[in-house]
C-alpha cells in the first residue's frame, strides 16, 4: 500500500472509530458510512470495533474493598460529616456477600530492603507460594486454611530475607503479629490471590482485598457498632426510679479482647461495660426456695471517684442438674459462605461442635442447617446419642459461596418447629461472621419471623465469628429479638466456654423477661448513674407491664449491674438538667428509713405469661465493712471499661489501679480469665498511655 | 424526580449532608474503577479514590456551580491518578497483583480458535487488563473514559485537556493497538 493509501486507510478507520461512538463530524460520518457500505473490509472493521467495545466490558467493574469503604467513611467523619446515611446505603451491597467473600492474601513488605532483592527472588517467591496453594483443594476443609496461610508466610520469609509479614485476609494468624504499622512510611502493598483454588477464586473475581490496615486503633473494615451513649447521673429527688432489663451477653468482652490482643485499641462503641462485667464469674449465693435466682446487693467505695460509692446488684440463676434438665431441641444454623473458611471461623466452630457433641445425650436432639448460596439441611434432627452421625455432619461442613441467610433461618425455624419439645429447650443457634444477605426490604421481615418464633417458644442464640465483616450491632439485635443471647467467639477457649462449659446456662432459660427496678431513697442518695446497660434501659412504667420484653436468664448464669451513687450529704451537683420540684419537698421523704434503696425484680417462668415479683433492700455498709471479691472484681472491670470507652465519667480511673485491684484478688482464678484480663489491662495501658505511631490517614 | 449531581452539590454546599452521601453512592464505584483501570493496581487506586473523595468534601472544594459535576470529578480523579503514576516513576513499585495465569511471563496465549469460548471470565478480564495496561497513559485514559465511563468526546476533552480532534486520534490509536493484542476476541467477527 502506498503512503497515500495508508494515510487514506487510517483516515477512514479513524472516522469509523468516531462514527461507532456517535461522535463523528459530518464529514467523518459521511466518509465512514460510505466506506462501510462500499467496502467489506471497512464493514468488518466497524463490526470489530463494536465487538471490541463489548468485549472490553467483560473486564467488569470491581467493588470497593471494605478497607476503602472504611477510609471513605473515615474521611467524612473527619470532616464532621455524619456518614450514617452513607453507610446504610452501602449495606445492601455489603450484604451482597461480596464483603464476606474477601479472600486476598496481602503481603506487606518492607520496601527498602525488598528493593535490594533481585527480581529472581521475587519470582521464586511467587512461584513457591503458588505451588503451595495448589493442594488446598484436596485437603480437608478443617485444616486447609491454616496451612496455605502458614506456608505462604513461610515461603515469603524463605524467598525474601527482608522482614515480611503475611496476613491472611481477615483471619490473622495467631502469633503473626509483626508489622502492625511499623513499616509505615514506605510500603508496597501486594496482593496475591489464590487463583488456583476454585472455591476461593470464584468469590475472588471481584478482587476484593482485606488489606492489612495501617491505621492504629481502627478496625478499618465494615464492622458495625451502634453508638453507645452513656447514661448520665440522675437526681434522686426528681428520678427516684431506675429501670432496666438484665443482659447476659458477653460478646463485647471477647471482641475487645481480640482488638487488644492484636495491638489495637477497640472502637469506643464496641465497649459495652455490662457485657464486660458479665463475662466474669461471680460467687453469689445459690438461690434457695422456689425462686429461680438469688439477689445480692452490696455497697462500697467508688475506685475512680472518691466521695462516690458503688452499688452492686447481682443475680444468680439456679443451677440445673444435668440429669433433671429438660430435653433440648437444637438446630444449628451455620453460615458456610466463602468468608467462613478462615481458621478462626468455620474450622473453629467445627472443633467446638465436636467437643459439644461428646457431651450430648439421648435427651438432646441436634439438627444442622447450612446456608450460603442456598440453604440446606445437612443433618436432620438427630438424637444426641448418635454421635458418629453428628460428627460426620460436622466434618462435612465446607465453606464456599455467598451468604443468603434468609432462606436458612426460615428452614432452621421450620426444623425446630417440627421437632418441638414441649417444656424443653427449643433453640436455633446461628453461627455466622457477617450479616444476612436477604435484601434490605426483608430485614424487618426477619425480625418479625424471629419474634413470632420466640412467641412459639423457639429461642435464638447467635454466635459471631471472625472479624472484618462482623455486624456486631445487627447480631446483638436479632439475638435480643429472639429472646436469645449473642456471643462473640474468638478462640477455641471461648467456643468451649460458650458451647461446652456453659451449655446449660447458655442454652437453657430458667427465667425470661427479667427486669430490675431500683428505687433510691433521697434521704440517703442524692444522685445515681447506671454503669453500662445503655441499650437495656426501660421506661419506669414498663416494669409492671408484662407485655414488655426483657432479657432472659440461663441456668447458673450470674448477672451483675453497678450503680455509681452520690451520697445524700454530698455538695456535688448531679449534673441533672431537671429543675428541682416545686411542690414536692425533700422533707416529705418517709422518715426513719435507713434504707439506701430497694431492688425490685420481675421475671416470668420460661413458658410463663405473668410475671413474679421479688424485692430486696440494701442498707448502708457498716463501718469497717470488708468488701467482697465480687464487688472488687466487678468494680475493677467497670473501671477498665470506663477507660477503654474514654468515658466522661471515668474520673480518676487508672489502668494501673485496675490491674492492682485484680492482682489483689484472692479467690481462685479457675478458668484463667482473670489472668487474661490483667494482661489485657496491661496491653491497653501500654497502648493508651503512649502516643501511637504509625501511618495516620493521609490528608 | 431524581436530583441532578449539581443540585446535590449545591444542597451540600448549603449544609445538606445527606446530599453528599448520595453523591458518594453515585460515584464511588465509578471513580474507584476508573482509577483501578488506569493505574492497574488496587492499592494505588484505593489511595487515589480516597484522595478524590476527601478533596470532594472539603468545604473549599473547587467545584463551581457552573461546571458539570461529573466532568469536574473525573478531572480531579485523573489528576490524582496521574500523580500516582508520576510517583511510581521514581519509586520502585512491587506488585504481586498478577496472580497465576495473569503473569505475563507465565502466560501462554491460547490458540485463538478455542480462546474466545474457553476463556474463563476471570482470565478474560486479566487479559483485557494486561492489554490496557500496555497502552501509553495518554491513550489509556481516554480509552477508559470512553469505554468504561461512557463519557462523550467532549467531556473527555474537558477532563484531559486534549483537543477534541486529539481525543479522536487517541481513542482510535488505542483501539488499533487493542485490536492487535486482543485479536483473539475479535476472531468470530473476521470469520
Amino acid at each position: 500500500m502506498s503512503t497515500l493509501n495508508q494515510n487514506y486507510d487510517e483516515k477512514v478507520k479513524q472516522a469509523i472509530s468516531a462514527w461507532v461512538d456517535g461522535e463523528a463530524s459530518l464529514q467523518e460520518k459521511e466518509l465512514a458510512e460510505r466506506s462501510v457500505r462500499e467496502n467489506v473490509g471497512y464493514a468488518r472493521y466497524a463490526a470489530e470495533l463494536k465487538k471490541l467495545t463489548s468485549s472490553l466490558k467483560r473486564w467488569e467493574a470491581e467493588d470497593l474493598s471494605p478497607d476503602l469503604l472504611w477510609r471513605l467513611q473515615n474521611s467524612n467523619e473527619r470532616e464532621g460529616f455524619s456518614m450514617k446515611n452513607l453507610f446504610s446505603s452501602f449495606n445492601v451491597r455489603l450484604a451482597g456477600g461480596l464483603v464476606a467473600a474477601a479472600i486476598a492474601v496481602v503481603i506487606v513488605v518492607h520496601l527498602p530492603e525488598v528493593m535490594q532483592q533481585e527480581q529472581k527472588g521475587k519470582d521464586a517467591l511467587l512461584l513457591k507460594a503458588r505451588q503451595e496453594q495448589t493442594p488446598v483443594e484436596q485437603k480437608k476443609p478443617a485444616e486447609s486454611l491454616a496451612q496455605p496461610a502458614a506456608e505462604v508466610s513461610r515461603s515469603v520469609r524463605d524467598g525474601v530475607s527482608a522482614p515480611v509479614t503475611a496476613l491472611l485476609g481477615v483471619a490473622k494468624l495467631q502469633g503473626n503479629k509483626g508489622g502492625h504499622g511499623s513499616y509505615a512510611p514506605m510500603m508496597a502493598r501486594a496482593e496475591m490471590r489464590f487463583s488456583e483454588n476454585r472455591e476461593l477464586s470464584s468469590s475472588a473475581v471481584g478482587g476484593l482485598s482485606f488489606g492489612q490496615r495501617h491505621y492504629p486503633a481502627q478496625p478499618g473494615n465494615t464492622e458495625g457498632y451502634n453508638k453507645v451513649e452513656e447514661l448520665s447521673f440522675k437526681n434522686v429527688t426528681s428520678d427516684p426510679l431506675s429501670t432496666f432489663s438484665i443482659d447476659v451477653d458477653t460478646a463485647s468482652y471477647s471482641n475487645l479482647r481480640r482488638f487488644l490482643t492484636e495491638g489495637q485499641m477497640p472502637p469506643q462503641d464496641a465497649v459495652r461495660i455490662e457485657e464486660m462485667i458479665n463475662y466474669f464469674h461471680y460467687d453469689y449465693p445459690k438461690p434457695d426456695g422456689k425462686e429461680p435466682f438469688s439477689i445480692t446487693t452490696e455497697i462500697g467505695p467508688c475506685a475512680w471517684n472518691p466521695g462516690h460509692e458503688v452499688v452492686l446488684i447481682g443475680l444468680k440463676g439456679k443451677e440445673l442438674d444435668k440429669a433433671t434438665m429438660p430435653p433440648s431441641n437444637l438446630v444449628f444454623l451455620i453460615d458456610v459462605s466463602g468468608s467462613m473458611q478462615y481458621p478462626n471461623k468455620l474450622p473453629l466452630l467445627q472443633q467446638a461442635f465436636r467437643k459439644l457433641t461428646n457431651q450430648l445425650s439421648e435427651k438432646e436432639k441436634v439438627a444442622m442447617v447450612v446456608y450460603a448460596g442456598n440453604a440446606g439441611m445437612v443433618l436432620p434432627s438427630t438424637s444426641g446419642a448418635e454421635k458418629s452421625k453428628i460428627l460426620q455432619a460436622i466434618d462435612g461442613l465446607q465453606a464456599g459461596g455467598s451468604t443468603a441467610g434468609g432462606a436458612g433461618i426460615q428452614l432452621a425455624y421450620q426444623v425446630a418447629k417440627e421437632n418441638f419439645i414441649k417444656g424443653g429447650n427449643n433453640r436455633v443457634i446461628l453461627a455466622t461472621d457477617g450479616d444476612f444477605n436477604i435484601g434490605a426490604s426483608s430485614d424487618a421481615e426477619m425480625v418479625r419471623l424471629i419474634e413470632s418464633k420466640r412467641d412459639e417458644g423457639i429461642f435464638l442464640t447467635v454466635l459471631g465469628f471472625g472479624e472484618g465483616n462482623l455486624k456486631d450491632s445487627k447480631m446483638q439485635q436479632i439475638a435480643d429479638k429472639g429472646n436469645g443471647n449473642y456471643f462473640y467467639i474468638d478462640s477455641l477457649m471461648e467456643a468451649q466456654k460458650v458451647l461446652v462449659r456453659e451449655l446449660g446456662s447458655t442454652l437453657f432459660t430458667i427465667a425470661k423477661d427479667v427486669k430490675i427496678q431500683v428505687e433510691f431513697n433521697p434521704a440517703k442518695v442524692k444522685g445515681y448513674r447506671l454503669i453500662g446497660y445503655e441499650k437495656r434501659v426501660l421506661a419506669n412504667e414498663d416494669f409492671n407491664n408484662d407485655k414488655k420484653d426483657a432479657g432472659e436468664l440461663g441456668a447458673g448464669h450470674t448477672v451483675t449491674a453497678l450503680y455509681e451513687i452520690i451520697p445524700a450529704g454530698s455538695k456535688e451537683d448531679t449534673g441533672s438538667t431537671v429543675d428541682p420540684f416545686k411542690y414536692q419537698q425533700p422533707d416529705k421523704v418517709k422518715e426513719g428509713s435507713d434504707e439506701l434503696l430497694t431492688v425490685k425484680l420481675r421475671y416470668k417462668e420460661p413458658d410463663g405469661v405473668e410475671s413474679q415479683l421479688i424485692t430486696k433492700i440494701l442498707k448502708p455498709a457498716a463501718a469497717g465493712a470488708v468488701f467482697s471479691e465480687n464487688f472488687k472484681q466487678a468494680s475493677a472491670v467497670a473501671e477498665f471499661g470506663l477507660l477503654l470507652r474514654k468515658s466522661q465519667f471515668k474520673g480518676s480511673a487508672k489502668y494501673q489501679d485496675v490491674s492492682d485491684t485484680l492482682k489483689g484478688l484472692k479467690s481462685e482464678d479457675k478458668d484463667g480469665y482473670r489472668t487474661e484480663l490483667i494482661q489485657l489491662v496491661e496491653k491497653a495501658k501500654a497502648m493508651d498511655e503512649t502516643p501511637v505511631s504509625g501511618i495516620q490517614f493521609k490528608n | 424526580m431524581e436530583q441532578t449531581d449539581e443540585e446535590l452539590m449545591r444542597a451540600y454546599q448549603e449544609g445538606d449532608e445527606e446530599a453528599m452521601s448520595e453523591i458518594f453512592g453515585r460515584y464511588q464505584k465509578k471513580i474507584f474503577n476508573f482509577a483501578l483501570r488506569l493505574l492497574g493496581q488496587r492499592a494505588d487506586a484505593e489511595d487515589a479514590t480516597a484522595d478524590v473523595f476527601l478533596n470532594l468534601i472539603k468545604t473549599e472544594t473547587s467545584w463551581r456551580p457552573s461546571a458539570k459535576f461529573s466532568t469536574w470529578l473525573y478531572t480531579v480523579a485523573r489528576n490524582a491518578c496521574l500523580s500516582k503514576l508520576r510517583k511510581h516513576r521514581n519509586v520502585f513499585s512491587l506488585s504481586f497483583s498478577k496472580g497465576p495465569g495473569e503473569d505475563e511471563t507465565a502466560w501462554d496465549i491460547p490458540e485463538p480458535a478455542v480462546a474466545a469460548t474457553a476463556f474463563h471470565q476471570k482470565e478474560l478480564s486479566a487479559h483485557i487488563k494486561t492489554a490496557i495496561d500496555k497502552l501509553p497513559v495518554s491513550q489509556r485514559e481516554v480509552l477508559i473514559l470512553r469505554e468504561y465511563q461512557d463519557l462523550s468526546y467532549d467531556e473527555i476533552s474537558n477532563i484531559t485537556g486534549e483537543s477534541l480532534s486529539n481525543v479522536k486520534v487517541l481513542i482510535f490509536r488505542a483501539r488499533e493497538q487493542l485490536r492487535q493484542t486482543l485479536s483473539f476476541l475479535l476472531k468470530e467477527v473476521q470469520s
